[in-house]
């Protein structure tokens, strides 16, 4: 079936977006820009009776998605811009993206906010971390600050599953000889509840300069109230079915 | 035998390579013992990252798609897995990288994509 894109692909003048994806039966290619949509009924199956039917139904079905929002002449992602801006300007598809400064400025970075009653700590440090460091993102590099920034209120009500209340143990060591200083859960939690979590969110991002840049973008607060309602903080998504203390 | 002096042979050779380290931090493009060692070590970094370097975009590839995936689609097969699993079933030849960029560029084409072969 690789036939089919090699032999086609000579049309096209190194333009890598259609030379790969497509897969028409019918021949309807306008040159360099060919309206997406068509592309989307593939012939997915080898005999070409069957896929004759199956490329009609999905492109019937393609265009009525479509069609219910806006027509696809006029639809902005499938405008076909003559000449293609790519043999303009820099080369956008070969080079992998990078953002630019304009891509992280931490004025328009969302701000989650997440209650950490009966939550689990681990779990629950695992979330925040992954959306301060911006891993659930598509445009998520790993030298560059593009997360968000996330609020944990009710921080003295995250739990933690077993005899952990009892037997977690949080350590420091002054540097001097004899200086290390032990605290269990409990004991911790009531001194600076918020060191809680922060000493587990810290331990997931990643250590190094960024790592301390990425640490200040958490905002923990031991109560329910957070002073941040001007950033307009929404909920946090959270996949984990597991967050929740299991009684 | 003649005396002969070195003279400035070995100056000329240790120019040029205090000059490929002259951007080096601290004693490294200033000590000429230290220049010679940190060129080598340049160097070999150099020549083995520039492998490395492919294997890390392919795994910043991987992750963006996954990121993109697995953000929007809400069904039940949202992964890069099967994503790739569904590409080479369907025998789409797209590469890593194009997908990546697509994902970034122009993210609802990807996305489209993805329902019409993720079933």
């Amino acid at each position: 079936m690789a036939l089919v894109c090699g032999s086609a692909s000579v049309t096209f003048p190194s333009s890598s977006f259609p030379r790969h994806s497509h897969r028409n039966t019918s021949s309807s290619l306008v040159g360099l820009q060919f309206p997406f949509h068509k592309l989307v009924s593939l012939s997915l199956s080898p005999s070409s009776s069957s896929s004759n039917t199956n490329a009609r139904i999905l492109r019937i079905h393609s265009q009525q998605q479509d069609s219910s929002l806006v027509p696809p002449e006029q639809d902005p992602r499938f405008l076909c811009v003559e000449p293609e801006p790519r043999f303009k300007g820099p080369d956008i598809w070969n080079k992998t993206w990078y953002p630019k400064a304009a891509d992280h400025v931490n004025t328009e970075k969302t701000w989650y906010v997440v209650d950490a009653t009966d939550k689990v700590l681990g779990r629950l440090a695992s979330t925040i971390a992954i959306h301060i460091r911006g891993k659930n993102l598509e445009t998520y590099t790993p030298s560059v600050d593009m997360g968000a920034f996330v609020i944990v209120v009710n921080a003295e009500k995250v739990a933690v599953s077993g005899r952990k209340r009892t037997q977690k143990l949080y350590r420091r060591h002054s540097g001097r000889p004899g200086g290390m200083k032990v605290e269990t859960f409990a004991q911790l939690q009531n001194r600076i509840p918020e060191r809680i979590i922060e000493h587990a969110v810290r331990g997931m991002l990643p250590k190094g300069r960024l790592g301390r840049r990425l640490f200040t973008h958490l905002k923990v607060y031991e109560g329910p109230d957070h002073p941040h309602a001007a950033q307009k903080p929404i909920e946090l998504p959270i996949q984990d079915k597991r967050i929740y203390l299991q009684r | 035998m003649t005396r002969i002096k070195r003279g400035y042979i070995a100056r000329k050779r240790r120019t040029k390579i205090r000059l490929f380290t002259s951007s080096f931090r601290g004693a490294h493009s200033r000590l000429t013992r230290t220049i010679s060692q940190q060129k080598i070590k340049a160097l070999v970094s150099a020549n083995r990252d520039r492998d490395r370097k492919k294997r890390g975009f392919r795994g910043l590839w991987i992750h963006r798609i996954n990121a993109i995936i697995g953000k929007n689609k809400k069904k039940q097969y949202n992964r890069y897995s099967n994503l790739l699993y569904n590409m080479y079933k369907g025998q789409w030849l797209l590469n890593h990288k194009i997908v990546a960029q697509m994902g970034i560029l122009k993210g609802n084409c990807l996305l489209m994509i993805a329902n019409e072969i993720i079933t």
